[in-house]
């Protein structure tokens, strides 16, 4: 029915089950929907957050899609700046992942401030001290340039592309690009360092407090670091479910694997800081504060195994499977690596969130917990359903993998 | 059409620029902000000029005296009032909370009749005093009032209206005042309003008395702490208190003597053996008697178990008082009169009476209308006893200032289907009010005239009245006003005709009481104090009251809720506190959900593991479990007022011997 | 970060000793900065009647208590088990951790007075400064606020009623220090030479035991400035470096030894220094 929109050359699933998969993901994003109305219209006291966390599931959702996403600036950053190649054959999907996760975590900011309504005052009266001042400049404008690396791909779209002037614009901006790699290289590359940046620096939070060592606030390029190591083999993951669901080809195990070695290589590279910095805050940073390392864990829910999972499990054991060549050519390996190392990441977000507001600091207080709500998840899945339709409809009608045709004839 | 490299940058800019020049982003922008801030239904402030009004609260159980502040003459908060004695700047938390409440929900609107269960139909104030005259008429002497106002002339009124209707039934609430009364006048035979100095004493003894939180003239018994305990200065005075778990006044005192529920007065008898033992004597024809009961009953070994206190603490405690050089003890536990005499005694005993810093008998207040009852009378009936026995069963019930439905131990419910007719003089819609056959709305204390006459437990004669702040925004009148009224509708003569002038009358009366009543000779009310020795031996209920969860007659109030923890009420749930060795023996532990009960009568709690509580005591709070007011109290915990066992003595009811069970749910 | 400086730095000194926790500084400050009482339904919205409840006030993590009083024990058990209250205002730190952190300086330390002031028009309501706050002294508006039909007949002039999503705290009853500098204008008083008991925030005036004392830490003349030097004074989190402008006092060791974290070994001096002089 729809077939004269589809890419040249390719086969997608009948228009039925097309249109089953769209009502999964409407349900989704209904659920979603219903939940963010109740969100504007009652006020987020509707969540399960509080004063003690005002940080929760949303700001840790963010964190990890925004860490995740990076896969986008830096493969371009490797495509067109380093001028690797391969990449070249993953390039589209890294955008379109890094686009739906940062068009996502605005949405979700939108909901999570408590007068969205202002949310722009951060440009009128930027507090050039803050952290998330940078932040709010850097996703805004990231996010921006997301979308213009966007638009190509959607104006290569063969029906619309049979337009001249859309041929022409979609030409001019393919010219371009290596500009905007650039621009979103140096936008990402200081958001993310401000996302860690703005952890580091609460000076009355001692499970992220950051000092005196070598560079203050040091969360900054362990955020930078964490978020190029887990990005490219998110985008792997991605790209291989969607070979799982639609039954094709895609892309290159050889492309997927060089993404695995970049992601292992820069994994290492974090983890050696990482551990040094643990190691700085638990013997230095933490005793000034008065407080001990096993202060900073409580019970199952803030207990040291996520420490440990994500420092040994999530990241020691994924780096070593993705810079040895033989674990990372087995495609299981690899795939599980890249597991792996995104749970890390996310783990790494969330204590840095949830763990850090849960931990008493007047002696005198007591651990809290807190559990997101309904809304909290249907908000969150809404935005997960959101990046599923994108991606369903980019890559049911865009030329989103160059080599999908050669490798499915 | 094509589109070159130059065509498409002035086409990127040109567009931007474009939108950036016309309007629309700014305009909605500019526009976002300002409705940001200026919704319909976020209210605005009042302007105009700010005044402060001295008044009276009595919403607390002693009544605070403080200033109403006012803005274009309408109240918005409440002060201390620093040039009040009873003040001094401080205000209690009910009385911080009183200008709210002048606009609660939960007021009662206007005069109501009952029509079937829970159902009322509203009349005039007229009419009211018609079908209330109607009602007199036919009841005769059958009539009866139960009065919660402890310091007001609003008393006499009552009471004179009462005696002109032929009957003698005055029924006080229950409280500190009522115990000591009995004791000191009733069962010592002295004379005057006994009342401490605390202020001047340099050794303060709160036995029972939960002084600084609750108990007598709360604010200004703080104040005296306050000034004894310079901040950053050695204190001038030391504060000890005695009871059965750590509680606000103990959290401040110097220290802390646990004493079992059941031994306050043998706590302080056992004092009073160690005082004597010590050379200590009294002038009184009881003392040799006095002696020997000592001697056989309340030996240090005896005390030690029927307290918890050991002999050697009791024996460095009396060595304290003996050695301070103006001690003072306050006594009062569960309104028992037999702990209100043994702290008497034990003051007689330091030679305390009437000194500086010491225990005071002050002259009573004249009555100002003639054929109403002086102050002891009014304290000699027993309500819960008469309520127990029958005696109570008047055609009509005038419930002035109190909820007896709700605070009265044990028989509270009681009360309005003993009396044919129940009359509630009720300012907010209250337990007593949801079952009254007519319902008269009291004015709010702002919006009424009243006074303060001597607070119980004040050292110097003291009086402070206070006319209306503000107009009552309701149909609403002073209940001795109405009552008044009542009697000139029937065509009785109580000498008044206007509350106002009733408290002028007063203001003089107080002005001629000054000083402290120069001669005693007392008896020492042994017989109320044999019976002292007995335990039940099980479980003891120590039941606390805190203002800021309310009093026997007020609920929580608007802003009270967030000053109550959440290690005391959780949803709807209160927790009752118990020490971990209690909490083990009774194979509970934090957080087990328990039904505490006594009497017949049960109440849900989670359980608080506390070691400020002594083993084999479970300290529940007073003031919760309300069924009616508002959702600041409605259906929130249970009501221990419930759980309170009455016991009979012979200075009058008390609930000293508070026997419980707790069983895990 | 650099400490900005001011001739008067309004400063409370709280004797932990005197606070029986009886809970009216809260409810003073409640009425006095226009804190509506916490109610579950609002009868005017029937969306929100229908789909979800507002706060009970026993979820002590969705209160608006900008004076919060916490109850502290020793750990003890019976009889030696003791009690303390400590009420915690905005500590109006000479060093804040909230201030820089804000995105669009909605709050900020640059008044004379040392006051760290909220402006709620601009705040966007991030709570970045609540997760930066280590005393939990900011508090965020989860709901619109709402009183009792009628109730709000009541509100107090001193404080403008904040929307849903915009983060508040305490501000020493900033209100009441601009009209005792008005006042003194006119009784030909300088405003800087605020004399003592001038200007005192509404729960140093409620509080019956005198236990919150109030006044310029610069000013010699004012009792707070002697105080604050006690050997039984200390701060709340002085290990953090955060200046803060409210002190506390108690004779108890216990307490003191509360008022900071040792866990890591060592022991802050004035802790030390009093119980040397005193135990």
């Amino acid at each position: 029915m729809d077939s004269k929109l589809f890419p040249e050359g390719a086969t997608r699933c009948s228009f039925g089950q097309y249109l089953l998969w769209l009502g999964f993901i409407s349900a989704m994003l209904l659920w979603g929907v219903y939940a963010s109305f109740l969100i504007f219209y009652n006020g987020i006291g509707v969540t399960a957050m509080d004063n003690y966390f005002g940080f929760a599931l949303w700001i840790t959702f963010d964190l990890a899609v925004i860490a995740l996403g990076a896969g986008a600036f830096f493969s371009g950053f490797l495509k067109y700046i380093l001028k690797i190649k391969q990449l070249e054959k993953i390039i589209n999907l890294t955008v379109i992942v890094g686009f739906i996760c940062y068009s996502g975590a605005m949405l979700i900011l939108t909901m999570d401030i408590g007068q969205p309504g202002r949310a722009w005052f951060g440009y009128w009266h930027p507090n050039v001290h803050s952290m998330l001042t940078e932040v709010i400049f850097c996703i805004t404008c990231y996010c921006t340039v997301l979308i213009i690396e966007f638009v190509p791909l959607i104006l290569e779209q063969k029906q619309l592309n049979r337009n001249k002037f859309i041929h022409a614009l979609a030409h001019n901006m393919h010219v371009h690009m290596a500009l905007f790699a650039g621009i979103g290289t140096f936008l990402s590359t200081f958001h993310q360092g401000s996302l860690g940046g703005m952890y580091g620096v609460l000076i009355g939070r001692p499970y992220a407090y950051r000092d005196g060592f070598f560079i203050w606030p040091w969360t900054f390029f362990l955020f930078v670091l964490s978020a190029v190591a887990s990005g490219p083999v998110f985008t792997v993951l991605i790209c291989t479910i969607m070979e799982k669901v639609t039954g094709k080809k895609l892309v290159e195990y050889k492309v997927k694997a060089l993404m695995g070695k970049i992601a292992g290589s820069m994994l290492c590279l974090y983890l050696f800081f990482k551990y040094l910095d643990t190691w700085a805050w638990a013997t230095d940073v933490l005793p000034r504060m008065g407080f001990t390392f096993d202060q900073m864990f409580y019970g199952l829910i803030y207990g040291k195994w996520l420490f440990w999972s994500e420092l040994i499990v999530c990241g020691l054991v994924p780096a070593i499977m993705l810079i040895v060549p033989a674990f990372r050519n087995r495609p299981w390996m690899l795939y599980t690596a890249a597991l792996l190392n995104c749970t890390g990441i996310v783990i790494n977000r969330y204590v840095f969130t949830v763990q850090t507001l849960a931990l008493p600091v007047m002696p005198f207080d007591k651990w809290y917990t807190y559990a997101p709500n309904w809304s909290e998840y249907a908000t969150s899945l809404m935005i997960v359903a959101y990046g599923l339709l994108v991606l369903t409809l980019s890559y049911r009608y865009l030329p989103v993998f160059p080599q999908e045709r050669e490798l499915n004839s | 059409m094509g589109l070159n490299r130059r065509a498409f940058i002035q086409f990127s800019v040109g567009g931007t620029l474009g939108l950036l020049v016309t309007p629309v982003i700014w305009k909605t922008l500019d526009d976002v902000s300002i409705w940001t801030q200026n919704w319909g239904w976020i209210p605005t402030l009042k302007k105009g000029v700010e005044e402060r009004v001295p008044a009276v609260s009595k919403l607390c159980p002693s009544g605070c005296a403080l200033r109403v502040e006012t803005v274009g003459g309408e109240p918005y908060s409440t002060t201390g009032d620093e040039d009040n004695p009873l003040s001094k700047g401080g205000l209690c938390p009910i009385c911080a909370d009183a200008v709210p409440l002048l606009y609660s929900p939960t007021r009662v609107q206007g005069p109501m009749v009952r029509t079937g269960e829970g159902q009322y139909q509203p009349v005039s104030w007229d009419e009211a005093k018609k079908l209330l005259a109607e009602k007199l008429g036919a009841a005769g002497s059958s009539v009866a009032v139960i009065s919660g106002d402890d310091t007001g002339s609003g008393n006499e009124v009552f009471s004179a209206l009462l005696a002109e209707l032929g009957s003698d039934d005055y029924y006080m609430m229950p409280s500190p005042q009522m115990a000591a009364t009995r004791a000191w006048n009733g069962l010592m035979g002295g004379e005057g309003q006994i009342g401490y100095d605390i202020a001047g004493s340099d050794f303060v003894l709160f036995a029972g008395a939960d002084a600084l939180s609750s108990w007598g003239p709360t604010v200004s018994n703080m104040n005296a702490f306050a000034e004894s305990h310079p901040a950053g200065e050695k204190a001038k005075s030391t504060y000890v208190y005695a009871g059965p778990a750590r509680n606000h006044t103990s959290s401040v005192c110097d220290s802390w003597v646990p004493v079992h529920p059941e031994g306050m007065s043998a706590f302080l008898l056992g004092l009073a053996y160690n005082l004597i033992t010590e050379g200590r004597y009294l002038e009184s024809g009881d003392f040799a008697a006095l002696r020997s009961l000592l001697a056989s009953k309340y030996s240090p070994a005896q005390v030690e178990k029927l307290t918890g206190v050991s002999k050697k603490s009791l024996a460095e405690l009396a060595g304290k008082l003996l050695r301070a050089s103006a001690p003072v003890v306050v006594a009062d536990y569960g309104c028992s009169p037999a702990v209100a005499a043994a702290g008497i005694i034990v003051n007689l005993l330091l030679g305390r009476m009437n000194t500086w810093g010491g225990m005071v008998a002050l002259p009573e207040v004249e009555p100002v209308l003639g054929s109403a009852l002086d102050r002891p009378t009014r304290f000699a009936k027993d309500l819960p006893a008469d309520v127990a026995s029958g005696a109570f069963a008047p055609k009509v019930c005038l419930i002035y200032d109190a909820n007896p439905v709700y605070g009265l131990p044990q028989y509270g419910e009681k009360i309005a289907e003993k009396a044919e007719f129940t009359v509630a003089f009720s300012t907010f819609k209250d337990e007593t009010a949801a079952v009254a056959d007519l319902v008269l709305p009291a004015a709010h204390p702002f919006e009424r005239y009243d006074d303060l006459v001597n607070p119980f437990g004040v050292a110097n004669t003291t009086y402070v009245a206070s006319s209306p702040v503000v107009k009552p925004s309701l149909d609403v009148m002073g209940a001795p006003q109405f009552a008044l009224d009542l009697a000139a509708e029937m065509g009785l003569d109580l000498g008044f005709e206007n509350f106002e002038e009733v408290l002028e009358a007063k203001a003089e009366a107080a002005e001629a009481a000054v000083g402290t009543v120069g001669s005693y000779s007392v008896g020492l009310g042994l017989p109320a104090l044999s019976d002292a020795d007995k335990t039940s031996g099980q479980l003891a209920l120590y039941a606390y009251s805190q203002l800021h969860i309310g009093s026997a007659s007020m609920a929580t109030t608007p802003h009270n809720p967030t000053t109550i923890r959440d290690t005391e009420l959780q949803g709807k749930q209160m927790f009752v506190r118990i020490n971990s060795e209690t909490a083990k023996a009774n194979g509970l532990k934090a957080g087990s959900k328990v039904r505490l009960s006594a009497n017949g009568v049960e109440c849900q709690a989670l359980v608080h593991v506390d070691e400020g509580v002594m083993p084999g005591v479970v300290a529940a709070p007073l003031g919760f479990g309300h069924t009616a007011w508002d959702e600041f109290s409605m259906g929130k915990g249970g009501n221990v007022y419930k759980l309170l066992t009455v016991s009979a003595g012979s200075g009058g009811s008390a609930w000293t011997g508070s026997a419980v069970t707790i069983a895990k749910m | 970060m650099q400490v900005k400086e001011f001739k008067i730095k309004w400063g409370m000194v709280i004797d932990i000793d005197k606070c029986s926790g009886c809970g009216a500084c809260m409810v003073s400050c409640q009425v006095e900065n226009n804190i509506a009482p916490m109610t579950q339904e609002d009868p005017h919205n029937h969306l929100q009647m229908m789909t979800t409840k507002r706060d009970d006030p026993s979820n002590k993590l969705r209160t608006l208590t900008w004076l919060n009083v916490y109850e502290l024990n020793n750990g003890k058990a019976f009889p030696e088990h003791d009690v303390a209250y400590l009420p915690r205002p905005c500590m109006q730190c000479g060093h804040p951790a909230c201030v820089p952190v804000c995105p669009v300086v909605a709050t900020d330390k640059n008044e004379e007075g040392g006051i760290v002031s909220q402006i709620y028009p601009r705040c966007i309501g991030c709570r970045y400064c609540m997760a930066a706050c280590p005393y939990h002294a900011r508090y965020f508006n989860w709901w619109d606020p709402l009183w009792p039909d009628g109730m709000d007949k009541t509100l107090s002039p001193n404080a403008s009623v904040r929307p849903r999503g915009v983060v508040e705290k305490c501000n020493f009853c900033h209100t009441r220090y601009m009209k005792a500098k008005d006042r003194a204008r006119e009784e030909g008083i300088d405003p800087m030479e605020l004399p003592e008991g001038y200007y005192v925030p509404a729960c140093v005036e409620a509080c019956p035991t005198g236990a919150i004392v109030f006044g310029d830490l610069n000013n010699p003349e004012h009792k707070v400035a002697q105080l604050a030097k006690s050997p039984h004074s200390f701060r709340l989190l002085e290990k953090l470096g955060l200046d803060p402008q409210v002190y506390y006092m108690s004779k108890r060791e216990w307490v003191r030894e509360q008022g900071d974290n040792h866990a890591a070994g060592d022991h802050n001096s004035a802790v030390k220094q009093a119980s040397q002089g005193h135990e």
